[in-house]
C-alpha cells in the first residue's frame, strides 16, 4: 500500500504558536511587520488544513508525539470534524487578521497580535486534540487570551466585562478540571479514545457527576443558557475584530468540545433530550433579549447566543442529518457573525457610537460596508440564496425527519425566534438605508483592508448558499465521525 | 323579430313610465283635495324642457345622464313584459342586477361633475340608501333563485305560471313582504325621499339639470318606476299570468296582448299603493331610513332565505 | 434549459441595471425597459410549451423549472404588468434619488415571481418565494418615513408565512420522499387524510398571508399605500396573487380534486373565510380617506372573490377565480397607476378630502380610472363582469346563497368606494391651489391606455382569455366550460355579451342622437351653480370632505380592523415580554456565578434523585 505523504498536522498548532512568540522578538527588529504575522500564520494553517481534506476524508490522521500514551503526551486526532473546524478557525483568523491591519490603531498592538494568535491556536488545539487533558490546556489558552482581549481597549466597560468574564470563565475551567480529575481517578487514562473504549455508555452516577462538571465547565464557554451571562458584556466591549472571533469561533469551539465529550466519551444519548430543550431555550432567550437592544454589538452578541442555541438543538437531534445541520450552522454562523461584527466595527468607528439609531443613512455613506452587513443579516435570518438558509433548512429537515410531535412543537418555537430575529435585523436594515441622517458629510467607506475580508466572507456566504453541495460531503463525514463512536475508537486505537 | 320586440318594450316602458309620473301627481293632488295636472302633463313637460336652454358642466355631465338612461333602457330589455321578452336569456337576473347599477352610477357621475354641493350631498345619500336596500334586494333575489334553481328571470315567471305565484306560496311570502317594504325606497318615494329631497337640498343629484338634461332625467325617473315595479310583478305576481285563465290562447298574438295588459294592470295596482304610502308619510332622515331598512325588511328577508335554504 | 437561461439573463440584467445606474445614469431606464420587455417576449413565445428541466441540485434536492399552460398564464401576467409598471416608473421615479436601486429591486421582484410560477419543485418554489419577500420588503421601505413600519409589518408576516410553508414542504417530503410537483401529485393519494390536512394548513398560512385572506390581511393596507405607486400596482396586481397561485398549485395540482374536496370541513372553513374577506374589507374601504389605502382594502376584498372562486371548487368557480385573478391584476394595476399619476402631479397628495375636480386637468387619467372602476365594480362590457358572473352563478346554483350574498353585497360596497374615489379626486370642485396641474406624461399614459383597452377587450370578448383558462381547468381535472367568443353557454342560464353590446350600442346611439337634437347647452364654469338662493363661498366649501358622512358615523362605531389591533397588541406584549427576559442578565456577577452553580447543582440533584438521564 502506497503511503500518502502529507504535512504533519502538528504544524497547524506549532507554527502559529511559534509565530506568536516570535512577535515580541520581532518587535525590536522590525516593528511594522508584526501585524502581518497573524496573517501569515493563519494563511499557512488554512492552506495546510485544506491540503489535508482529501486524506482525512479517507481516514483519520493520528499523531502521537513522543510515541507514548502517557497522559501528558500530545496526541492529535485529525478527523473530518476537527479539520472542518480548524479550517473555519484558520479562515476566520486569516481574514480577521487582514481586517485588523488597519482596524487596530490604539493600545499595545504587539500584545493584541500575540493574544489573537494564542486565542486561535488554542482553538485549533481544542478541535484537533485527542486527549482530554490537552483539551483542557488548549482551552485555557483560548480562555485566558480572550479574557485579556476583551479588556484590550482598557476602557471601563472593557475592564469590567473582562473581570466578569474572568470570574465566570475560571469557575468554568475549574469545574472542567474537576470533571477531568474525577474521570482520571476512575479510569487512569486521559486519552479520549481510551476512555471511550472503557465507558460503553454513561450509566452510573460516578460517570454522571464528572460529565455534569465537564458540561457545566464547557457550557460556560459554549454560552449555553443559563451559563452565558458573560457573553453579552464580553462580546460587546471587545474590539470588533475580537468580537468576530469570539462570536464566530470561540463559543463554537466550546460547543464542539462539549459535543465531542458527550458523543465520544460518554455516549450520553439520554442527555440529548435535555440538551434539546436547553438549546431551544437558549435560542429563545438569546433572540428575545436581542429584540429590544439598541446597542448593536450587544444585539449581535445576544444573537450569537440564539445561534448557539440553534446549533445545540441541531446537535441534540443526534442523527446524522441533525449533526450535519449543526456543523453547517456552525459554518454559516462563523461566516455570518464574523461578517456582521467586522462590518459593525467600521460602522462604529465612523459614527463613534454603538447605538443603532446613529447608523442612519450609512447605506449612503458606506455603501459597501452596509451592503455586506445586509448580506450578513439576510443570511443569519435564513433567507435564500444565502448560506444561512441552507443551514436552517438542514436543521428543520433533520428535526422533521424524526416525525415526532415534540419536534414539531420545538420547530414552532424556533420559527417564533426566527420571526423575532427577522424583526430586529430588518429594523437595522431600515435604519441603514431608509432613514435620513442628520449630518450631510460625504462618503466614507471602510478601509480597503477591511473591505477585502468582508467581501470574502460575503462571497462565501453567497456561494455556499447557492452551492451548499460543495461542502456537504465533508460535513457528512464530520457528522458521522462525531456520531459514530466505534469508528473513532478503531481509528485511534487501531 | 327581436328588434321589433325591443322597440315595442322600449315604447311600452317609456309610455308607462310617463304615465306613472302623471298618475302619481294626479293621485297626490286628489289626496290633497286639489284638481291636479292632467295625466299627460309629464310628457308635455319633457317636450318643453327639451326646447329650453340648459347649462352644461362638462363632458361627463353630458355623458353621465346618457349612461344613466342607457342603463335604464337596457334593463327593460332583460325584463319579460307579459310574454314579451327580448333578452331574458342573456345572463338572467345577475345581469339585471348589474345593469341596474348603471343608472345610479351615470347619474352620480353627472351630478358629481356639476360641482354643486347639493348634488354631492344628494348623490352620497342616494348611494348609501341604495346600499342599504340592496342588502334586502339581494337576499330576496337569492331566495327566489335558490327556490327556483335558475338565474333566468323568464324561467322564474314561467314556473310561477305553472305552479303558484311566489307571493301566494308560503315559502316565498316573506321575501315578497320584504320587497314591498323596500319598494318606496327603491322608487324614491316618501318616507324615503331622501336623495332627491326637493325642499331640503334642491332635488339633490338633479339640482344642476335643466333643459334637455332635465328631460332625460324625467324620462329616466319614469323608467325607474317602471323597472322597479315590473321586477316585483315578475318575481312575485307571476308576470302576465292570471291563474292560467288565458293559457288556451298563449303563444298567439292575442295571448301576448292579454298577458301584457294583465301585467300592466298588476303594475298599476302596485304603483297606486306606493303612491298612497308616499302621500301619507313624512320624510325620514337618512340614518332613520337606513336603520329601518336594516332592521325590519332585512330580518324578514333573511328569515325568508333561511326557510328557502332549509327546505331545499 | 431555455427557462434557466431566461432566469439567469434576468438576474444578471437586474444587477447590470444597478451597476449601470452607478456609472451611466442615463442607461438604466432604457436597460430596465428593455430587459422587462424581453422577459415578456420570452414568456409570450413559450406559449403552449409543456416541459420541465432540472437546473440545480441543492442539498440533495433536485430543483426543476417547468412550464405549462397554468404557469404560462401567470408568467405572462407577471411579465406584462412588470413591463408596464416599469414604463410608468420612468416618469414617476425620474426625480427620485437612488432609482437604480429601485429598478433593480423591481426586476428582482418580477423575476422572483416568475421563478415562483415556473418552479417545478417545492424547494425552488420556496427559494423564489423568499427572494420575492425580501426584495418586496426593500421596495416597500423605499419611500422611507411611514413606509418603514408598513414594511416591517409585511416582512414579519411574510417570515411567519414562509417558515410555515418550509415546514409544510419538509413535512410533505418526509411523507413522500420527494418535492417535485409532478411526482407529488401521484404519491399524495397514499398519504392519510390527517397529514394532508396538516400540510394544507401549513401551506394555507403562507398563501393566506400573501393573498391577504382574513385573518392574515393586516400587512396589506399599509404596505400597499406606502409603496411607490408603480410598485403598488405590481403588489396589488400580481404579488399577492402568488398566494392564489400557491393555493391553485396546492389544491388542484399537488393534492388534486379527488382528495381536496373530501377533506371534511376544509372547504367550508375556507369559503367562510373568503366571504368574510369580501365583506369587511369592502366596508373598511368605504371608510378610508387615503386613495391608496382605499384601493388597498379593495384589493383585500377582491382577493376574497378570487379566493372564494378557487376554494369553492366547481368548474365555474375555479374558472371564475382564475379569470378574476387576471382581471383584477389588470384593473387594480390600472387604478393604482392612475392614483400614482395624481400623486406624481400633486407632489404626493393622496388624501381624498383635499383633492377634487381633476377631470378638467387630467381627463385621460380620469378615463383610465373610470374604466378601471367599472371593471372593479364589474359592470357589463368590462372584464370584471364575466368573472364575477361565473362566481355568482355557481354560488347560487350550487346552493350557497349566503356566500352569494356576501359576494353580491360586496359589489355594492365596491360601487360606493369606487365612486368615492372617482368623485373625490376627479369630480366636484377643483381647489384653487390645483389650478396649474398638468396632464399626466406620456410614459404614464401609455400603460394606462393599454390596460384600459384590455379591460374593455376582455369584457366584450371574454371567450379569448376563457379559452386559456379552460385549458388550465381541464389540466386540473375539470370538464371544460362551453365557451363561445362572446360568452358562456349552459343549461342553467347563458351569458351572451354580444346581445348586451349590441343593445347598448343601439340604445346609446339613439339616446345620443336624441340628446344632440335638443337645444345646445351652454358650458359654465364650476363656480356658476344653483344654490337655491344661498351663497356658496368659493374657498370654504369642500365638496369632497367626508363624502359618506352618515355612513362613516354609522360604521365607525363598530367597524374597525380588530385583527390588526389584536396583532399590534400582541406584538407590543411580546416586546414587553422580551424586555423582561433581558433582565435575566442582571449585570451583577454574583448572580451569574449563582446561575452556573445552580445549573450544576440542579443537574446533579435531578440525576441523584430521579436518574432521568
Amino acid at each position: 500500500m502506497k503511503e500518502i505523504t502529507y504535512i504533519n498536522p502538528v504544524l497547524l498548532i506549532a507554527v502559529p504558536l511559534a509565530l506568536a512568540f516570535i512577535i515580541p522578538i520581532l518587535k525590536f527588529v522590525w516593528e511594522k511587520s508584526i501585524k502581518w504575522i497573524p496573517v501569515a500564520g493563519f494563511l499557512f494553517d488554512l492552506i495546510v488544513s485544506i491540503t489535508l481534506i482529501p486524506i482525512v476524508l479517507q481516514k483519520n490522521i493520528i499523531v502521537k508525539i513522543g510515541g507514548t500514551t502517557t497522559p501528558f503526551s500530545i496526541n492529535l486526532v485529525v478527523g473530518p470534524a476537527g479539520l472542518l473546524l480548524s479550517i473555519m478557525i484558520s479562515l476566520a483568523g486569516f481574514l480577521v487578521a487582514i481586517y485588523a491591519l488597519k482596524y487596530i490603531q490604539e493600545g499595545d498592538k504587539t500584545k493584541y497580535h500575540i493574544l489573537f494568535m494564542l486565542l486561535l491556536t488554542g482553538a485549533i488545539g481544542v478541535v484537533l486534540t485527542g486527549d482530554i487533558f490537552n483539551l483542557f490546556v488548549f482551552f485555557e489558552v483560548l480562555c485566558i487570551s480572550s479574557y485579556a482581549l476583551v479588556g484590550y481597549l482598557g476602557n471601563r466597560a472593557g475592564i469590567e466585562s473582562s473581570i466578569k468574564y474572568l470570574i465566570q470563565g475560571s469557575i468554568g475551567s475549574s469545574l472542567l478540571l474537576v470533571g477531568i480529575g474525577l474521570i482520571y481517578g476512575q479510569y487512569g487514562t486521559l486519552n479520549m479514545a481510551d476512555l471511550a473504549a472503557q465507558i460503553k455508555t454513561a450509566d452510573s452516577i460516578s460517570l454522571f457527576v464528572p460529565m455534569f462538571f465537564m458540561i457545566t465547565g464547557l457550557g460556560i464557554e459554549a454560552a449555553i443558557f443559563p451559563l452565558n451571562s458573560w457573553l453579552p458584556d464580553a462580546h460587546s466591549s471587545a474590539p470588533s475584530s475580537i468580537s468576530a472571533v469570539l462570536s464566530g469561533i470561540a463559543i463554537e469551539v466550546g460547543l464542539y468540545a462539549m459535543m465531542r465529550i458527550l458523543f465520544t466519551i460518554f455516549a450520553a444519548e439520554s442527555f440529548m433530550g435535555f440538551l434539546l430543550f436547553l438549546g431551544v431555550i437558549t435560542l429563545l432567550i438569546g433572540e428575545m433579549s436581542a429584540f429590544s437592544q439598541n446597542n448593536i454589538k450587544r444585539m449581535l452578541a445576544y444573537s450569537s447566543i440564539g445561534q448557539i442555541g440553534l446549533i445545540v438543538f441541531a446537535f441534540s437531534i443526534a442523527t446524522a442529518s441533525g449533526l450535519s445541520g449543526g456543523f453547517f450552522q456552525m459554518i454559516s454562523h462563523t461566516l455570518n457573525k464574523a461578517l456582521l461584527f467586522l462590518a459593525t466595527g467600521f460602522m462604529i468607528y465612523r459614527t463613534g457610537s454603538m447605538e443603532i439609531s446613529s447608523f442612519r443613512g450609512l447605506g449612503k455613506k458606506m455603501p459597501l460596508t452596509a451592503l455586506f452587513f445586509t448580506i450578513g443579516t439576510f443570511s443569519i435570518i435564513g433567507l435564500p440564496p444565502f448560506v444561512g438558509f441552507a443551514s436552517k433548512f438542514l436543521i428543520f429537515k433533520a428535526a422533521l425527519a424524526k416525525q415526532e410531535l415534540l419536534f414539531i412543537i420545538l420547530i414552532a418555537v424556533i420559527i417564533l425566534t426566527t420571526v423575532i430575529e427577522g424583526a430586529y435585523f430588518f429594523r437595522i436594515i431600515q435604519t441603514l438605508y431608509f432613514k435620513e441622517s442628520d449630518d450631510k458629510s460625504s462618503k466614507q467607506e471602510s478601509a480597503i483592508t477591511a473591505l477585502i475580508p468582508m467581501f470574502i466572507f460575503a462571497l462565501l456566504i453567497l456561494i455556499l448558499g447557492i452551492y451548499p453541495n460543495w461542502i456537504m460531503k465533508f460535513i457528512h463525514s464530520a457528522a458521522s465521525e462525531l456520531l459514530n463512536k466505534m469508528s473513532y475508537l478503531r481509528s485511534v486505537l487501531g | 323579430m327581436n328588434i321589433l320586440l325591443m322597440i315595442l318594450s322600449a315604447i311600452i316602458s317609456l309610455v308607462t313610465g310617463m304615465f306613472f309620473l302623471g298618475l302619481a301627481r294626479k293621485i297626490m293632488a286628489m289626496i290633497h283635495w286639489r284638481y291636479g295636472p292632467p295625466i299627460y302633463q309629464p310628457l308635455i313637460d319633457v317636450i318643453r324642457y327639451f326646447h329650453q336652454r340648459a347649462v352644461s358642466h362638462g363632458f361627463i355631465f353630458d355623458l353621465g345622464i346618457i349612461i344613466s338612461l342607457i342603463g335604464s333602457l337596457l334593463v327593460v330589455f332583460f325584463l319579460p313584459l307579459g310574454n314579451i321578452s327580448s333578452f331574458s336569456n342573456s345572463g338572467g337576473l345577475l345581469v339585471i342586477l348589474y345593469i341596474l347599477i348603471l343608472s345610479p352610477l351615470g347619474l352620480a357621475l353627472s351630478s358629481g361633475e356639476s360641482a354643486n354641493p347639493n348634488a354631492s350631498i344628494g348623490i352620497s345619500r342616494k348611494l348609501i340608501l341604495t346600499l342599504s336596500y340592496e342588502f334586502v334586494l339581494i337576499i330576496i333575489l337569492l331566495s327566489l333563485m335558490s327556490q327556483y334553481q335558475t338565474i333566468s328571470l323568464q324561467e322564474i315567471v314561467m314556473l310561477q305560471a305553472r305552479k303558484v305565484w311566489s307571493f301566494a306560496s308560503w315559502k316565498l311570502i316573506l321575501p315578497g313582504i320584504a320587497y314591498l317594504l323596500i319598494l318606496p325606497a327603491m322608487l324614491g318615494f316618501r318616507p324615503f325621499e331622501i336623495a332627491g329631497a326637493s325642499q331640503e337640498i334642491s332635488a339633490g343629484p338633479s339640482v344642476e339639470f335643466g333643459g334637455k338634461y332635465l328631460a332625460l332625467n324625467t324620462i329616466n325617473h319614469g323608467l325607474l318606476h317602471f323597472i322597479t315595479i315590473a321586477l316585483f310583478v315578475n318575481l312575485f305576481l307571476g308576470g302576465g299570468d292570471l291563474f292560467g285563465i288565458f293559457d288556451s290562447i298563449s303563444g298567439t298574438f292575442w295571448g301576448s296582448f292579454v298577458s301584457l295588459i294583465i301585467f300592466l294592470i298588476k303594475m298599476i295596482l302596485i304603483f297606486v299603493i306606493s303612491v298612497f304610502i308616499n302621500a301619507v308619510f313624512p320624510r325620514l332622515r337618512l340614518e332613520q331610513a337606513t336603520k329601518y331598512i336594516l332592521y325590519y325588511p332585512l330580518s324578514i328577508a333573511i328569515v325568508g332565505l333561511i326557510i328557502v335554504v332549509a327546505i331545499n | 434549459m431555455i427557462l434557466f437561461y431566461m432566469m439567469i439573463f434576468a438576474f444578471v440584467g437586474a444587477f447590470l441595471i444597478y451597476f449601470a445606474g452607478k456609472s451611466f445614469p442615463r442607461i438604466k431606464e432604457i436597460l430596465a425597459v428593455v430587459i422587462s420587455f424581453l422577459l415578456f417576449l420570452f414568456v409570450a413565445l413559450l406559449y403552449g410549451k409543456d416541459f420541465q428541466i432540472n437546473y440545480h441540485n441543492f442539498l440533495g434536492f433536485h430543483l426543476f423549472l417547468r412550464i405549462n399552460m397554468f404557469s404560462w398564464l401567470f408568467a405572462l401576467t407577471i411579465t406584462f404588468l412588470g413591463f408596464l409598471s416599469i414604463i410608468f416608473s420612468l416618469s414617476y421615479m425620474k426625480d427620485k434619488k437612488n432609482n437604480a436601486f429601485y429598478y433593480m429591486n423591481m426586476l428582482f421582484v418580477n423575476i422572483a415571481m416568475l421563478g415562483i410560477v415556473l418552479a417545478g419543485d417545492l424547494i425552488s418554489f420556496f427559494i423564489f418565494w423568499e427572494i420575492m419577500s425580501w426584495s418586496t420588503f426593500l421596495l416597500i421601505s423605499y419611500k422611507k418615513g411611514s413606509a418603514l413600519p408598513a414594511s416591517m409589518k409585511y416582512i414579519i408576516m411574510s417570515i411567519i408565512g414562509s417558515l410555515s410553508m418550509l415546514i409544510g414542504i419538509l413535512y410533505l417530503y418526509d411523507l413522500t420522499d420527494t418535492t417535485i410537483i409532478s411526482q407529488l401529485s401521484h404519491i399524495i393519494r397514499f398519504i392519510n387524510k390527517g397529514d394532508v390536512i396538516f400540510v394544507v394548513i401549513l401551506f394555507s398560512i403562507a398563501f393566506g398571508i400573501k393573498n391577504a385572506v382574513i385573518p392574515f390581511h393586516n400587512w396589506l393596507p399599509p404596505a400597499h399605500s406606502e409603496a411607490p405607486s408603480p410598485f403598488s400596482a405590481i403588489l396589488s396586481g400580481i404579488l399577492i396573487k402568488m398566494g392564489v397561485y400557491g393555493f391553485l398549485l396546492l389544491f388542484y395540482v399537488i393534492i388534486g380534486l379527488d382528495i381536496i374536496f373530501h377533506l371534511t370541513g376544509l372547504t367550508i372553513v375556507l369559503n367562510v373565510l373568503a366571504a368574510i374577506t369580501i365583506i369587511f374589507p369592502t366596508f373598511l374601504a368605504i371608510l378610508q380617506n387615503d386613495a391608496k389605502r382605499l384601493l388597498a382594502w379593495s384589493t383585500v376584498a377582491q382577493a376574497g372573490y378570487i379566493f372564494m372562486g378557487i376554494t369553492y371548487g366547481t368548474e365555474l368557480s375555479v374558472a371564475g377565480g382564475i379569470f378574476h385573478f387576471l382581471n383584477h391584476a389588470i384593473f387594480k394595476a390600472l387604478m393604482f397607476l392612475a392614483v400614482g399619476a395624481i400623486e406624481y402631479r400633486t407632489k404626493g397628495i393622496r388624501d381624498l378630502n383635499s383633492l377634487g375636480g381633476f377631470i378638467k386637468k387630467m381627463p385621460f387619467t380620469f378615463a383610465a380610472m373610470l374604466i378601471g372602476a367599472m371593471g372593479l365594480i364589474g359592470l357589463p362590457l368590462t372584464n370584471g363582469f364575466v368573472s364575477k358572473w361565473l362566481i355568482y352563478k355557481t354560488l347560487i346554483l350550487n346552493g350557497s346563497p349566503f356566500l352569494a350574498f356576501a359576494a353580491l353585497i360586496g359589489t355594492w360596497g365596491t360601487i360606493l368606494y369606487s365612486y368615492k374615489l372617482i368623485h373625490n379626486i376627479f369630480l366636484g370642485q377643483l381647489p384653487a391651489k390645483f389650478e396649474n396641474i398638468q396632464k399626466a406624461p406620456f410614459s404614464m399614459k401609455m400603460p394606462m391606455m393599454i390596460l384600459s383597452t384590455i379591460i374593455i377587450f376582455f369584457g366584450i370578448l371574454p371567450g379569448i382569455p376563457l379559452q386559456f383558462i379552460n385549458k388550465i381547468i381541464v389540466s386540473f381535472g375539470y370538464h371544460p366550460l362551453n365557451v363561445s367568443l362572446f360568452g358562456i353557454v349552459s343549461d342553467s342560464g347563458n351569458l351572451n355579451i354580444i346581445n348586451i353590446l349590441a343593445a347598448t350600442f343601439v340604445i346609446g346611439v339613439l339616446i345620443v342622437l336624441f340628446f344632440r337634437s335638443g337645444r345646445k347647452s351652454v358650458r359654465v364654469d364650476q363656480y356658476d351653480n344653483y344654490a337655491a338662493g344661498s351663497f356658496i363661498p368659493k374657498e370654504k366649501y369642500s365638496y369632497t370632505n367626508s363624502f359618506y358622512a352618515p355612513l362613516d358615523r354609522f360604521l365607525n362605531s363598530f367597524l374597525k380592523d380588530y385583527i390588526d389591533i389584536f396583532y399590534c397588541k400582541s406584538a407590543a406584549l411580546i416586546r414587553h415580554f422580551c424586555n423582561g427576559i433581558r433582565k435575566i442578565y442582571t449585570g451583577y456577577v454574583g448572580s451569574y456565578v449563582m446561575y452556573i452553580l445552580l445549573f450544576l447543582a440542579v443537574l446533579i440533584f435531578v440525576q441523584l434523585n430521579w436518574s432521568v438521564f
